[in-house]
């Protein structure tokens, strides 16, 4: 349950459980052409069920993605961690950054790279894959920055035309 | 985060989701049945809904609750106050699946939302959206005491359909 939800700290952020007050974060992204490779932009309401979404994944698997923020600030800059929908073929570290002004300074690296290490430590993980939109160029490179590698036969989900990253377990290079 | 409560009544509990719990939601949402329901809904789709439901909680302090049969521990479908940020406010909306119609499922697990939505969270009188031709609702709502009300706002960004106002219990206990 969230209660039992950790926080995590890396060099400049912290990670967290969603809370309700980063709907105001979220919403003017998942509003927004950013949105694009994360089946947006959303009207109000579908941007309000992705995001109750989020939430709820944490109620129903114990685990989801973390918000994150700036150490010491409230301020949600984004999404990252483990992700595990029904019928997802495999376990995903998904992420996404949701203002331009935080593109380019390694933010979405930096708590990726960290909420991955939670899901292979603490909860276990043996695989990780990451879904990436075959247009989202930056998340691609995110991809192989944390050492994921191209994995063509690996299942999609759905009818989702994306690419499969797989990461290596040690968090290394695959 | 808010606990969610149980609630037992002579028949049900009233408890959180479970991801057990999405294999006979989702069926529900891929058959003909939904079509009142938003449905039919493909089982991706469907996850999203069912998952949201599940944070309602978390975001608003109030949510969904599972029904669940007390004597057998099956899971007869979902009742509890929804209010996406689309609903001017929250709502009292029910779900059962095929094998619990016809038993007053809906009705019994519907009284107890609405009693404790009353009683812990002071919301009230709720409102319920029932789409034009879902018939089998319209009477469970006026078996609830629900009346027509034509001058509420209905879900915004959504195909039009009926609000029924349930009693006002705080006018009910001024009268007394």
């Amino acid at each position: 349950m969230m209660s039992a939800a950790p926080m995590i700290e890396t060099a400049r952020l912290q990670l967290r459980a969603p809370r309700a007050a980063d709907w105001e974060a979220w919403a003017p992204f998942a509003r927004s052409e950013r949105a694009r490779f994360v089946g947006g932009p959303y009207d109000l309401g579908e941007a309000w069920r992705g995001f109750a979404h989020v939430v709820g994944h944490w109620v129903l698997r114990g685990f989801g993605m973390f918000v994150f923020a700036p150490k010491g600030s409230d301020a949600a800059m984004g999404m990252a961690g483990p992700w595990f929908p029904a019928d997802w073929p495999e376990p995903e570290i998904a992420w996404s950054l949701w203002r331009p002004e935080d593109e380019g300074k390694g933010y979405a690296f930096e708590a990726a790279q960290a909420a991955r290490a939670h899901a292979f430590g603490p909860l276990g993980w043996r695989t990780a894959v990451s879904y990436v939109d075959p247009a989202n160029t930056r998340s691609m490179r995110l991809a192989e920055r944390l050492g994921a590698r191209r994995d063509p036969a690996a299942e999609t989900p759905g009818d989702a035309t994306c690419l499969v990253y797989r990461h290596a377990a040690n968090g290394g290079t695959a | 985060m808010t606990a969610i409560p149980v609630i037992t009544t002579e028949r049900l509990r009233l408890r959180a989701p479970r991801v057990e719990d999405f294999e006979p939601y989702a069926a529900f949402y891929a058959s003909d049945r939904s079509v009142y329901q938003s449905g039919p809904l493909d089982r991706i789709r469907a996850w999203r809904d069912f998952a949201s439901c599940a944070g309602l909680w978390a975001i608003r302090g109030y949510g969904a609750w599972a029904i669940e049969d007390r004597e057998t521990g099956d899971y007869l479908g979902e009742v509890g106050l929804y209010h996406p940020i689309n609903y001017a406010e929250p709502e009292l909306g029910w779900m059962v699946v095929p094998r619990a119609e016809g038993r007053g499922v809906a009705f019994e697990a519907s009284l107890a939302a609405r009693n404790w939505a009353w009683q812990a969270r002071g919301l009230g009188p709720l409102i319920s959206y029932i789409d034009h031709g879902n018939d089998r609702s319209i009477r469970l709502a006026e078996r609830l005491g629900a009346v027509l009300d034509r001058t509420a706002p209905l879900p915004q960004g959504e195909d039009p359909c009926l609000a029924f106002r349930h009693p006002d219990f705080a006018a009910v206990r001024r009268q007394a």
